[in-house]
């Protein structure tokens, strides 16, 4: 059977951790989903989370995200939610490394890891909110 | 995250406990930039205690690098745990910044270099 935790934060920063430990949390007391799992979801969430802070909620008032948590047979589902900028997460190109190290850009490599580290993204955005479905499979 | 600095002779060993994210990382830059101008521009992160690291981790290790460099020292990192190796692995980031199993291996690639 599917259980679920859930919680809303303000977008701010200082709430990072906090969405990163539940993900932990979840997944606690279940063997299947090992270390490295837990640690892809927590990156994932937490680049995702960054991104929705830093530039959904630009130049608006302070709002909110909410996280859920699903844990599924064989999957892991994050749902988060906010009332933001809608942003559509694109898969971008893995990281030029050949550059110089001086004209290297070192922005956009939040998102290559959200599209590395889970296995299926989903996005909507509607009146009522913008919602990132991120889907790990264990 | 705490940031815990120890020098032996002109190498410097900065001491990363905690997690680096979008959160924690302008501290440790500014930390790693401050101590550099000091005058310390060679500098091993020992990664040992760090539980987690975005990209946001990255981007101070990359401004880290090239601070460094600029000064002319090196930034070398030394015991990441392996969940934020791989994270350096993925981003290719090993080609970047010099990256080693322990801290002792690390001072003795810049003492190697100090001494050819």
């Amino acid at each position: 059977m599917a259980h679920t935790h859930q919680i809303s934060l303000s977008a701010e920063l200082e709430s990072l951790p906090l969405f990163r430990d539940l993900v932990k949390t979840a997944c606690q007391n279940m063997p299947e989903i090992n270390e490295q799992i837990v640690y892809d979801i927590q990156l994932a969430v937490d680049e995702v989370c960054t991104n929705i802070i830093t530039h959904g909620y630009e130049k608006m008032d302070p709002g909110s995200i909410i996280m859920e948590v699903e844990i599924e047979p064989h999957q892991v589902i994050v749902s988060i939610t906010d009332f933001g900028h809608p942003f559509e997460p694109v898969e971008p190109p893995p990281p030029n490394l050949n550059n110089e190290l001086d004209n290297l850009k070192s922005g956009g490599l939040g998102l290559f890891f959200v599209f590395m580290s889970v296995d299926d993204i989903e996005y909507q955005s509607s009146e009522t909110g913008n919602i990132t479905k991120l889907i790990k499979k264990y | 995250m705490e940031i815990t600095i120890t020098t032996t002779g002109v190498i410097d060993q900065i001491i990363i406990t905690g997690s680096i994210d979008a959160l924690t990382a302008p501290q440790l830059i500014n930390t790693i930039n401050a101590h550099i101008h000091d005058g310390h521009p060679n500098v091993i992160a020992d990664f040992s205690k760090v539980e987690f690291m975005s990209s946001a981790g990255l981007r101070a290790i990359l401004a880290s690098v090239k601070e460094a460099r600029a000064n002319g020292g090196d930034f070398r990192l030394a015991a990441p745990q392996p969940n934020v190796e791989k994270v350096l692995k993925m981003s290719g980031f090993h080609n970047i910044v010099k990256v080693f199993t322990n801290v002792d291996d690390a001072l003795a690639s810049f003492e190697s270099q100090n001494n050819g």
